[in-house]
């Protein structure tokens, strides 16, 4: 599928994205293998590949060749031709090329996956602690924050990194836009990231995002005292298929670690909600907003 | 902002006792039936004991599902046929499709709701997620189904008294044990609002499926917090609507209450009453 030379939003994927038809697929490869009673290892092997190439497939990390698809499928003995062939079209659907292919030259390996589990979601919900959440961020205040973990990088490589951030907030203004639901801390507010100036501007892009039918605010006040995110900012994305499951995304500094499985997610999704339920109220976040502009010190 | 919260200070207080919503090591009723309808928001605990359940009463799962649309047919009507525009969903729960407010709404933008819940959570959810068009209001309310005078002094603050009210109360009474009284919860709320107003009611009965009910029941109870649920008779339910008239066909088997035939079994009844 092309997009319009020179159009402006992203084309939208007629079902799910690409990162939510990898995980869908990669669960039905799961399951058909566990009731053939057939190891990672012995299905590696049957498509010329590792153990660890089976993990990543059934865990939706990567794309998906369709010859392998319908190898490890007759080796599941998954004969149903209606079967092979959704499995088929939803291999072509995981392969679709995403924007941000262009960008493989600046981004790391380990971030990719996350723009394309952020594209599939249905919702999102973050905790920020330091910073202004990648979706709400103006670009001064992107180029802000991209500086400071590249002290070396060349203005150029600057510029597009802020570049994949604004192309990611087309999400909010697509024609399905994800639900967000952010949870940002007072602390995030009140560090002039940029300076006074830039920060003030952030300030009033965050009331604007919040006014959004599909934007939720909430700010975690200092007046709150401690809370249970002790690790700090981390984000959970949920998918509208029901067989895919939450995905918790916590960035590192040379890394990411994401977590699917529910032992894992449960606990997030927990201080999630605790964070929700002691922070100030959508309604009161707005007016928090404009008295911390106030405050900041020039 | 037509998205409000009643009452002062609410939404930034963490409480020092913490409610049972964030024990995450038992089940809580709204997050066992998020899972029963798909949902996600829910954890081990809720999961077990909800799959405890579908095992001795598999239609359970229709069941809830049947309750949503109860739901929507039910405010459909109280919005289309009877002119309503003002509604106090006691025992919101976590949000899912089609909630009070998108119905009502969906026909007359104007409707007001005010959504009544005790748990911190859900609460969180409700503000974050139920957001009301700008020609009506949404509102929550932070207050236990048995405190009806914080709940009626609350809504007063959004709802016009002075106009008929739809009072809502889904699969929320037989969380309220006996000694609490549940009718009379609901004959306070009754008589605070006027002539013209209506009730919409379900609950989960013994009448019907008694085995299974009675078996799964107490499968879940062994598994919730504080929250327990009780069974009630036919009889019981019926006197919710003491003094009220009922809209037909009266108090029915839920999945039996203004729509096509079908063949669901499900343990609950449901019924709507207009105070004359």
């Amino acid at each position: 599928m092309s997009s319009e030379p020179g159009g402006g939003l992203p084309e939208q994927e007629p079902s799910v994205g690409s990162a939510a038809a990898r995980m869908m697929l990669g669960g039905q490869l799961r399951r058909f293998r566990e009731a053939a009673g057939i190891t990672p290892e012995a299905a590696g092997w049957h498509i010329r590949s590792s153990r660890s190439k089976i993990s990543r497939m059934e865990n939706g990390r990567v794309g998906f060749k369709d010859r392998d698809v319908r190898d490890l499928l007759s080796l599941y003995g998954v004969t149903d031709p209606q079967v092979t062939s959704a499995m088929i079209a939803l291999a072509g659907q995981a392969q679709t090329q995403e924007w941000w292919a262009q960008f493989g030259d600046i981004l790391p390996s380990w971030f990719e996956p996350y723009l394309g589990l952020e594209a599939s979601a249905s919702r999102i919900r973050s905790f920020d602690l330091q910073f202004v959440h990648g979706l709400f961020q103006t670009e001064a205040y992107a180029r802000a924050v991209s500086a400071l973990g590249r002290r070396g990088a060349l203005p150029d490589e600057l510029d597009r990194w802020v570049a994949v951030r604004m192309k990611r907030q087309e999400l909010l203004a697509a024609a399905k836009p994800p639900r967000v639901w952010s949870v940002v801390d007072e602390a995030a507010l009140r560090r002039p990231v940029g300076g006074v100036k830039v920060m003030r501007a952030q300030l009033r892009r965050l009331a604007e995002v919040a006014e959004l039918p599909t934007v939720t605010l909430q700010v975690v006040p200092f007046r709150a005292g401690g809370h249970d995110a002790a690790s700090g900012s981390f984000t959970i994305l949920r998918f509208s298929e029901p067989d895919v499951p939450d995905v918790v995304y916590i960035e590192q500094l040379t890394g990411a670690i994401y977590l699917e499985k529910p032992t894992a997610t449960d606990h997030y999704l927990d201080i999630m909600n605790r964070l929700s339920a002691i922070s100030l109220s959508p309604e009161q976040t707005i007016p928090f907003l404009s008295d911390v502009s106030r405050q900041l010190q020039t | 902002m037509s998205t409000q919260d009643v009452s002062a200070g609410q939404g930034s207080e963490a409480t020092a006792a913490e409610p049972p919503s964030f024990d995450i090591t038992r089940a809580h009723p709204a997050r066992v039936y998020d899972y029963w309808l798909g949902g996600k928001d829910n954890y081990e605990a809720d999961r077990e004991a909800a799959e405890q359940f579908i095992e001795v009463m598999p239609s359970i799962l229709g069941g809830v599902r049947a309750n949503r649309a109860f739901l929507r047919r039910a405010v459909q009507y109280l919005a289309e046929e009877a002119g309503i525009r003002q509604f106090l969903d006691i025992g919101t729960g976590l949000p899912t499709a089609e909630n009070t407010h998108e119905v009502a709404q969906a026909i007359a933008p104007e409707s007001r709701i005010v959504y009544v819940d005790n748990d911190p959570i859900v609460l969180a959810h409700a503000r974050a997620l139920l957001t009301s068009t700008p020609e009506g209001a949404t509102a929550y309310v932070d207050a236990d189904a048995r405190d009806t005078g914080k709940i009626l002094e609350a809504a007063a603050g959004v709802l016009d008294f002075t106009q008929p009210i739809a009072v809502m109360s889904l699969l929320v009474l037989q969380y309220v044990p006996d000694e609490d009284r549940p009718d009379e919860i609901v004959s306070r709320l009754m008589d605070a609002v006027p002539s013209g107003s209506y009730l919409t009611l379900s609950d989960t009965t013994t009448d019907i499926d008694t085995e299974r009910v009675t078996t799964s029941t107490a499968r879940l109870n062994a598994r919730l917090g504080p929250a327990q649920s009780t069974l009630r008779s036919r009889a019981q339910i019926e006197r919710y609507f003491d003094g009220l008239e009922l809209v037909e066909p009266g108090i029915v088997p839920m999945p039996q209450w203004r729509t096509v035939p079908n063949t669901l079994v499900i343990p609950v009844f449901a019924g709507m009453g207009r105070k004359p």
